[in-house]
């Protein structure tokens, strides 16, 4: 038996994993439905989330035939994902989209903290992709290289995004930006690393905290602002969405990267 | 103003492009323009390779890439673009287009007849600049799939451990 899971999700049999409209992402339905990413590193969590063990059989799940001599039962472990730790597992929920990422993508993941979201990203674009993980602050940057070690498809960058151009031996061309800075130049600091490192028609998801930017104004029209600032680094706005209630006063803002102007 | 060859700086070496082709200021901004430099086939009769250097081993690359980071040019670098570039001549100052401000002075001061364009003087250069990053991989000779992934991996791990100054294995020493 499989130690871990008190409650909810006990057990494993009763649950059946489906597909998310994203891909790379998956829904955990049981007795509650739970949001789940495949785990790149089967056996292990990375801050206490619980794991789910799912057995497939062999003959259902096409990709596993991939040799004659395969058991008939494979297993296949995922992580929940908790909406209320993750602003874009919140920004999924309520409904985004587009998330820009998906299996093989390459992510600039700004502002990483200790990177329990960007485990996640992690599994979402799996072996094939790359998480270039931007974090500024020593004491969680530490955290973030040791979840690193473990997951080959993460780069750990200890610098500041202000300065883009410090890390740029590190970093390729970029699918997608996502940041989650809460800092009161956040459309700025997007926009200088989309100059440099995201491919033209590439997506850019930001998740913005309104009192970190301006606590006196209306969240809304702090979103507003924020919106005209990204058109303004040629960032093309597709869609915004509050994370309620998960956070409050937090909106997920999503768009595309034009450089060519005609 | 037209630039003449391009420093490209990466996780397993530098390189120097020759720029055969370029878009002039103006139009740099169409569509079309925009396209070319997407296009490996189109893009790869715009620049060509005139070197490139790879690091000898993890530590020269840490060292470049810290010298990078502050705008310094290296000695690796020096040589490299000593080997690469047109000697010196009184007639015509080469331009170079290199990414980074404070590198391009740098450069100024060590090699007077070369006159740097940044990305940020240049949107020309800029685009070019990000052409290479998109390509990179396909266009320097001798690499195969993977290998600036595995270095980017590599050398972002030892960048960012000698960052966090303290060690990365040890828990914090509370005081009592």
């Amino acid at each position: 038996a499989r130690g871990g899971g008190g409650f909810g999700a006990k057990g494993g049999q009763k649950v059946i994993i489906e597909p998310h409209r994203h891909a790379g992402v998956f829904i955990a339905r049981g007795k509650e439905d739970l949001l789940v990413t495949k785990n790149l590193t089967p056996g292990e969590a990375v801050y206490g989330e619980k794991r789910i063990s799912v057995e497939t059989s062999a003959a259902t799940s096409g990709a596993a035939a991939l040799d004659g001599n395969v058991p008939a039962v494979t297993k296949t472990e995922y992580r929940v994902w908790n909406p209320f730790r993750s602003k874009l597992a919140a920004g999924i929920l309520g409904g985004m989209e587009d998330i820009y990422m998906k299996p093989g993508s390459k992510v600039l993941y700004i502002g990483a903290a200790s990177g329990t979201s960007v485990s996640h990203v992690a599994d979402i674009v799996g072996p094939t992709g790359t998480v270039f993980a931007v974090e500024f602050s020593h004491r969680s940057g530490r955290d973030l290289i040791n979840m690193a070690t473990h997951r080959t498809n993460v780069i750990p960058i200890i610098e500041d995004a202000r300065h883009p151009l410090k890390y740029r031996m590190l970093v390729s061309m970029v699918d997608c930006i996502f940041a989650d800075v809460a800092q009161p130049d956040q459309a700025r600091i997007v926009g200088l690393n989309a100059h440099l490192f995201l491919k033209t028609g590439g997506g850019v998801v930001i998740s913005i905290k309104a009192s970190c930017i301006d606590s006196t104004a209306a969240p809304e029209a702090v979103f507003a602002r924020e919106v005209v600032k990204l058109r303004e680094e040629r960032i093309k706005p597709k869609e915004q969405l509050t994370l309620e209630p998960f956070e409050r006063d937090h909106a997920m803002v999503a768009g595309i990267y034009t450089r060519s102007t005609a | 103003m037209s630039v003449d060859y391009l420093l490209h700086e990466s996780s397993v070496g530098y390189a120097v492009f020759k720029v055969r082709m370029q878009a002039d200021t103006v139009g740099n901004r169409l569509k079309e323009v925009q396209e070319q430099s997407q296009d490996l086939a189109k893009f790869g009769k715009m620049v060509e390779l005139v070197s490139f250097a790879p690091f000898q081993g993890a530590s020269q690359a840490l060292e470049n890439a810290n010298e990078i980071s502050e705008g310094i040019v290296s000695e690796y670098l020096k040589t490299v673009l000593e080997a690469n570039l047109p000697k010196a001549s009184k007639k015509k100052k080469t331009t170079l287009g290199v990414t980074d401000r404070n590198l391009a002075g740098s450069i100024k001061a060590e090699f007077p007849n070369v006159d740097c364009e940044t990305g940020e003087t240049s949107e020309v250069v800029a685009d070019l600049l990000r052409g290479l990053r998109l390509h990179a991989g396909k266009l320097l000779k001798g690499l195969q799939d993977g290998d600036v992934e595995r270095a980017q991996l590599g050398l972002g791990h030892a960048y960012s451990r000698a960052k966090v100054k303290f060690s990365v294995q040890k828990n914090d020493n509370h005081i009592i």
